[in-house]
């Protein structure tokens, strides 16, 4: 999900530039009353709750102690914070009084009832991919199915010019494809399917494709990995760091339980993206995403299990009995072991270190925010956790098993600057998810 | 220790005054076995699952103080000593319940509460067994004696003709049980000569004592049963955790700020503890509705202080001090060797060795922190609920610190999770009382973190030791000099206690036990020196086989230094010096046989261990080494080796295999003595190479084990242990097993590379500097 | 309100979020089985499951552990009889028991995943649990025997 939208400063006067004219205007559509909001057939409602489910809607529209959907949830840019809106049926603060048109409109242009540009931390950029008949089921499940609360939208905390929503339309102009997705007929139908999905409603690009300067993906980077709300989403091509390639079987275990055996666990922003979100989806549609990112990131159909790299982590796995040579080692064997050891082959309730992700991603971040914060239940295997080192290890400790695990287990060329990583990753306040 | 400071703990004999108060024969007309109020619940049954102690069905039969047999046949054993992994209810119960003929299943314990008519009460220096053996065993036949009397009169026939066996009297034809005698009502009492006279069953006839028996304790813990001190709840308690003075001594509250922690949900208040015991100054305890509330709180609350003179204190220090004292030749006391002055002996030497041992402060770290719930009950008594190794000398502080009649205050005591000494040394009560008493005897439960708890500690004092050999032309050794300097545990806890030496200055015998070795070197002179600034700096403890610990390192490897010097095997060099003659040549009743018996065990393991074998890959040796536990007035032989490589370039030793023999006389509990034997021996492995703090800024600098390391699973090496068979007086077992692992290692390193590591822990960078030199 | 199930039994806290679970379990909950050592998650003695996984309740945050199971040494079997246990008894295992539950929690886990353990299995995973009476030659001789005992019990049923 995008909870952290970037604006650069240069961005003002350029979209400034070409940001006025016919283009910025956009009509209001008529308000509509309760008693107007059409009757939904049921299927059609479980459809809208899947799909929001999906999208994740909930999670960037649910402030920490809010009702849901109630929004207010703050999001952090570098230039101050933006709230998000109130997606309850309310009439008043809400978008109750929201037609199907109106909403339609939302999500495939990004703009108000009322005609004004909402700021791309909206994903409408993706949105717009959706079919006008999944865009209508999620309509028809907010309208039904979430409770109406009467919740005033925080005013956002952007600086002037950067709150101007007029601006945004010229960033619409630049940046933003609209128009729904249209196959490829090089691929199958699942792919398809899966390239729908991941591109549409799941935005996953949000998230895994890096921004240029004026907060837009950049195009032909997609899933290049990138920087979201100071964790790290890893490339989702041929660049991501895996110890061993992820197969079409990894991704759909990860999606469906959270955990990879191979790769690690779906935590920080992912965790709610896989147990609020994705895993709602039937199994169908996972397998299909799960096909569709499988073949972005490369993935062969070799089993894991018989990797060399994976046998030689566990070989290197067992334990050494000089342990005690160096502060990292010896932590780790007395701290970490006794969840994370393996013997013949991995469990997927004991990650391997050795090739997981975050040990193998070229920045210490994502490890660093799990061992000083751990897995708490809703995140990785739903209901098992990890403990958090903060309170019991200093930034010395820390930083020595995080180097042990990166030289002596995942065996590739130490982080720069690790110990100022943990130091920085330490002072900033935990992310709720 | 010596017989001369147990006679002084316990007034009496060896086996203190347990016998003198112990036959109140007759029955009893309410089976009230406790001198308080509430007295249920201030006594401990390992084996209930509340803790609560078992009630006699009708009125017992209670011979002794030490049991009662009720009309169901169950004897209820009352056990002094406190329960810290020994089992040692069972093996105190086993003692009395073999000779009193009765079966095991119907054997109960209780941990008793304080009451004065239970005596000195105090679990440590390895002495339970030992001391409860003659006891235990009076008593037991005093009831068989009465239960037989008491059939033979039913049955009117002569008590000669009858048997007692499994809880029934049988004279042949007829056949009662303990618990019908019992019901009939029993009426016996014992003269002391009676009971000195009284038949005790011979070691052939004995059915528990050496024989595998159900331990009363081992069921409730493995399944979380077992109650701790920890674990102790009294209605309405409030939780405490303490902010610690810079300095264990002398310093003084400045100011509170407990501003900032006023918004903690759940915080209390923060008390200056106005302590009248002094045992613990500049103390700040934090409270809370929960334990978290107090803990974080405290993170808030600001305290200045004035800190005491110890504030800078390092181990440099304490150790520069040590040496210091050695080297003025007028300090210390000089111990009744056979033969002190060894001024001839070194004037005539032809050759002297000398050598300097040092060792590192160590933790005692317990797994349970110390905590103690302190509170006045309903009846206006104090109960001190924790887990405690020496209630009789905590007492009277409690008392000074509560401004109460000692006999107003009862100390429940719960199972220790861990003892090694560090609850010998009861300090920890006396803040949790004093908060209560500020708080006018709410319940408070005072807990210690980890980190107080280390800070807190009673270590084991940084010790150094000179030690000095002469020889004579022919390189016979005709004389030794043992000088050690150390913190002095009873010295500053308990300075009463101390027995003086041959010039009239007193020491501890337990920083000194161990050079008084039970080897023949012609003039004999041991020096024990007590370092003020280690006393003043810290409370120095008793830390599992104390000084033999550490003294042991020193003679044991000074002992093999000097073999080596005159090229003789240190095996050989051993042997010769155990020669069992003069004051060597032992005594009854506790050391029969003397250093003969020490080279028996040490033969024994040198050939279980294959000592001496030539066909040992490169780098990798076997080193040995013999004590006798504890102290000369109560010797467990005790010999160890360990077959170890050193990697030399890297400095690392992988121990391979330890090997223990011990003499202990008569085996009470057989599974319980191999147990104390594996865990003690390991501690001594985990002492000579992988723990030590040190003092810096007069505090320990490791707290926790993020940077304190002792012996974990994968640390742990095989070991062989083997017990000489003896109908000998039962010794103690808890400590010796640690005495000997760190001189046999220095031993095998130096077989194996040829390095001497004179400091203990022995760590790889040592041993590379020692490759190096 | 933190909810989650211990021992099969609902449970609702209203404590502080941040509170560490062994806490919670031993203070809230009031069952003691569960031990404190370091309250840094270097000694094992307050191990618990949650989700089935040996978890260091000593820095886990009950806030984490919602809608969580959670079992104790209490709830580990209804008799005290599970292979572990009796494992742990008939070889007399602890000394003074502290670090006992922790261990018993820790041992089951491990045979969970790796059901016949190789002395180096055993240490890499049992060496994150400190004994301080060290009984770790009964620990791992007791694991070897349950793992022996659980097999040969599946192997018949
Ligand atoms: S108390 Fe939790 S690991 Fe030590
Ligand atoms: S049995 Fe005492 S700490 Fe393990």
């Amino acid at each position: 999900m995008l909870k952290r939208f970037f604006l650069g400063i240069l961005a003002v006067a350029f979209i400034a530039a070409v940001g006025f004219g016919v283009y910025t205007y956009k009509p209001a559509i008529a308000p509509v009353t309760a008693d107007q909001h059409a009757e939904f057939d049921p299927a059609v409602v479980e459809k809208g709750r899947i799909l929001a489910a999906a999208g994740y809607c909930a999670t960037c529209h649910t402030s920490a102690d809010g009702a849901p959907y109630a929004g207010n949830y703050a999001m952090e840019t570098g230039f101050g914070t933006i709230y998000s809106t109130n997606l309850t049926p309310d009439m008043e603060t809400g978008i109750g009084s929201y037609s199907q048109a109106a909403f339609r409109r939302a999500m495939h242009e990004g703009v108000d009832r009322e005609g004004r540009h909402l700021f791309p931390a909206f994903p409408y950029d993706h949105f717009t991919k959706m079919s006008d008949e999944d865009v209508d089921a999620i309509y028809a499940y907010i309208m039904t199915k979430v409770a109406p609360v009467a919740s005033e939208q925080t005013a956002n905390e952007l600086p002037f010019p950067l709150d101007q929503r007029v601006l945004q339309s010229g960033w619409k102009l630049l940046f933003a494809d609209f128009g729904p997705y249209e196959p490829d007929a090089e691929h199958s139908d699942a792919w398809n399917r899966g390239a729908y999905l991941a591109e549409g409603v799941t935005h996953c690009g949000a998230c895994h494709t890096p921004r240029n300067a004026l907060g837009a993906e950049k195009s032909g980077e997609q899933y290049a990995g990138a920087e979201i709300d100071r964790w790290i989403a890893p490339a989702l091509t041929s660049a991501n760091a895996s110890a061993v390639p992820w197969t079409a079987a990894e991704f759909k275990s990860y999606l469906e339980n959270g955990a990879a055996t191979y790769h690690g666990i779906a935590a920080g922003p992912m965790g709610p993206v896989v147990h609020a979100g994705v895993r709602e989806l039937p199994e169908d549609d996972i397998s299909a995403l799960s096909i569709y990112l499988a073949d972005k990131v490369g993935a062969t159909e070799d089993d894991p299990a018989q990797s060399e790299v994976v046998l030689a982590s566990l070989r290197n796995n067992r334990p050494d009995p000089q342990y005690r040579r160096e502060l990292g080692e010896r932590l780790y064997a007395t701290a970490c072991a006794s969840c994370h050891y393996n013997a013949e082959q991995i469990e997927q309730g004991r990650p391997d270190l050795g090739i997981n992700s975050a040990t193998n991603l070229d920045d210490p971040t994502n490890l660093i925010h799990v061992m000083l914060d751990g897995v708490n239940a809703p995140e990785g295997i739903a209901g098992v956790v990890m403990p958090g080192f903060r309170h019991a290890l200093n930034d010395t400790q820390i930083t020595a098993i995080a180097a042990y695990l990166r030289d002596k287990r995942a065996g590739k060329p130490a982080w720069p600057d690790l110990a100022n990583s943990v130091a920085t990753i330490r002072a900033e306040a935990p992310v709720a998810h | 220790m010596g017989n001369k400071l147990i006679s002084r703990m316990n007034n009496t004999t060896r086996s203190g005054d347990m016998t003198r108060r112990g036959f109140l024969v007759s029955m009893t007309a309410t089976g009230v076995a406790f001198g308080f109020p509430r007295a249920s619940s201030a006594a401990m049954d390992p084996a209930a699952s509340n803790g609560i102690p078992i009630e006699a069905t009708g009125d017992p039969f209670e011979p002794t103080l030490w049991y009662w047999i009720d009309s169901d046949g169950r004897v209820n054993v009352n056990i002094i000593r406190a329960e810290m992994g020994q089992h040692v209810g069972t093996a105190i119960a086993r003692i009395l319940a073999d000779e009193l003929e009765v079966a095991w299943d119907s054997v109960h314990i209780t941990h008793v509460d304080t009451a004065e008519k239970w005596g000195t009460m105090v679990t440590g220096g390895s002495w339970s067994v030992w001391q409860s053996w003659p006891v235990y065993r009076q008593a037991g036949a005093a009831g068989r004696t009465a239960l037989i009397e008491a059939a033979a009169s039913q049955w009117g026939v002569d008590p000669a003709t009858c048997t007692a066996r499994d809880g029934s009297v049988s004279d042949g034809s007829n056949t009662i049980s303990y618990g019908d005698l019992v019901a009939a009502g029993i009426e016996r009492s014992f003269t002391e000569d009676e009971l000195q006279a009284l038949p005790l069953k011979p070691h052939s006839e004995l059915r528990l004592v050496g024989k595998d028996v159900t331990a009363l304790d081992i069921a409730n813990k493995t399944n979380g049963k077992a109650i701790y001190g920890l674990d102790a709840k009294v209605d309405g308690m409030v939780y405490g955790v303490p902010l610690l003075p810079p300095t264990r001594l002398g310093s003084k509250v400045s100011a509170v700020d407990d501003s900032g922690a006023k918004d903690v949900k759940g915080y209390l208040q923060t008390l200056t503890l106005d302590d009248p015991s002094g045992t613990v100054p500049g103390w700040v305890v934090v409270l809370g509705e929960t334990l978290m509330a107090a803990k974080w709180a405290s993170a808030k609350i600001k305290v200045t202080w004035a800190a005491g003179e110890t504030a800078g204190v390092s181990e440099a220090d304490i150790n520069d001090r040590s040496r210091q004292l050695i080297a003025d030749g007028t300090t210390g006391a000089i111990l009744p060797t056979e033969t002190p002055d060894t001024s001839a002996a070194f004037d005539a030497a032809a050759n002297v060795l000398e050598a300097e041992y040092v060792t590192q402060t160590v933790l005692h770290f317990q797994l349970e922190p110390v905590n103690a719930t302190v509170f006045q009950n309903a009846e206006g008594m104090w109960e001190i609920h924790t887990g405690n190794q020496w209630q009789s000398l905590i007492l009277p502080t409690l008392s000074t610190a509560l401004d109460t009649p000692a006999d107003q205050i009862v100390m429940r005591t719960y199972m220790l999770g861990g003892g090694f000494g560090r609850r010998l040394n009861g300090d920890y009560t006396v803040p949790a009382a004093l908060a209560s008493k500020a708080l006018g005897g709410k319940p408070i439960k005072l807990v210690f973190f980890r980190e107080d708890d280390a800070q807190f500690d009673s270590p084991r004092s940084p010790s150094v030791q000179k030690m000095r050999m002469a020889f004579d032309g022919d390189n016979k050794v005709i004389g030794m000099e043992h000088h050690a300097a150390a913190g002095w545990p009873t010295g500053v806890v308990v300075p009463s206690f101390m027995p003086k030496g041959v010039n009239d200055e007193p020491y501890d015998p337990f920083a000194i036990d161990g050079a008084d070795h039970w080897y023949t070197v012609g003039a004999h002179k041991v020096r024990a020196i007590t370092n003020d600034l280690a006393n003043k700096t810290f409370r120095p403890g008793w830390l599992r086989s104390v000084g033999p610990g550490w003294t042991n390192f020193a003679v044991e490897s000074f002992m093999d230094e000097a073999a080596h010097k005159i090229g003789t095997d240190p095996l050989e060099f051993r042997l010769q010096h155990l020669k069992a003659e003069g004051y060597n040549a032992g005594s009854a009743p506790n050391a029969v046989g003397g250093a003969s018996r020490q080279a028996a065990v040490l033969r024994r393991v040198a050939e279980m261990s294959g000592y001496g074998a030539t066909d040992l890959p490169a780098d990798t040796a076997i080193g040995i080494a013999t004590t006798f536990g504890q102290s000369r007035s109560m010797p467990t032989w005790t010999a160890g080796a360990v077959q170890l490589h050193v990697d030399r370039k890297t400095g690392q030793i992988d121990v391979q295999k330890m090997w223990l023999a011990f003499d202990c006389g008569t085996v009470v509990d057989p599974d319980g003595a191999l147990a104390q034997c594996e865990g003690a021996a390991l501690w001594g492995l985990s002492m000579a190479l992988y723990e030590g703090t040190s003092f810096e800024n007069g505090n320990v600098s490791d707290l926790n084990l993020g940077s304190y390391t002792p012996l974990r699973m994968i640390d742990t090496p095989e070991m062989e242990i083997a017990f000489v068979e003896s109908t000998e007086v039962p010794v103690g077992l808890g400590e010796p097993g640690t005495t000997v692992i760190a001189p046999a290692i220095a031993n095998a390193i130096h077989a194996a590379v040829g390095a001497r590591l004179r400091h203990l822990p022995i760590r790889p960078d040592d041993i590379l500097a020692a490759l190096n030199a | 309100m933190i909810q989650f199930k211990i021992n099969g039994r609902d449970v609702s806290l209203d404590a502080d979020p941040q509170t560490p679970l062994l806490w919670a379990i031993r203070d809230e909950i009031g069952l003691t089985g569960t031990k404190f050592g370091c309250g840094i998650g270097m000694c094992g003695a307050c191990t618990v499951h949650v989700g089935g996984r040996a978890t260091r309740s000593c820095i886990t945050p009950i806030s984490d552990v919602a809608g969580t199971e959670i079992t104790t040494i209490e709830g580990l079997d209804t008799d005290s009889n599970h292979p572990v246990q009796e494992a742990w008894r008939n070889l007399r295992v602890p000394q003074c028991g502290y670090c006992q539950s922790g261990q018993i929690m820790q041992a089951v886990a491990l045979l969970q995943d790796i059901p016949n353990p190789s002395d180096q299995d055993i240490d890499a995973v049992m060496t994150g649990n400190l004994c301080r009476c060290m009984t770790y030659p009964r620990i791992r001789q007791a694991v070897r025997d349950a793992a022996t005992a659980m097999n040969g019990a599946q192997d018949n049923g």
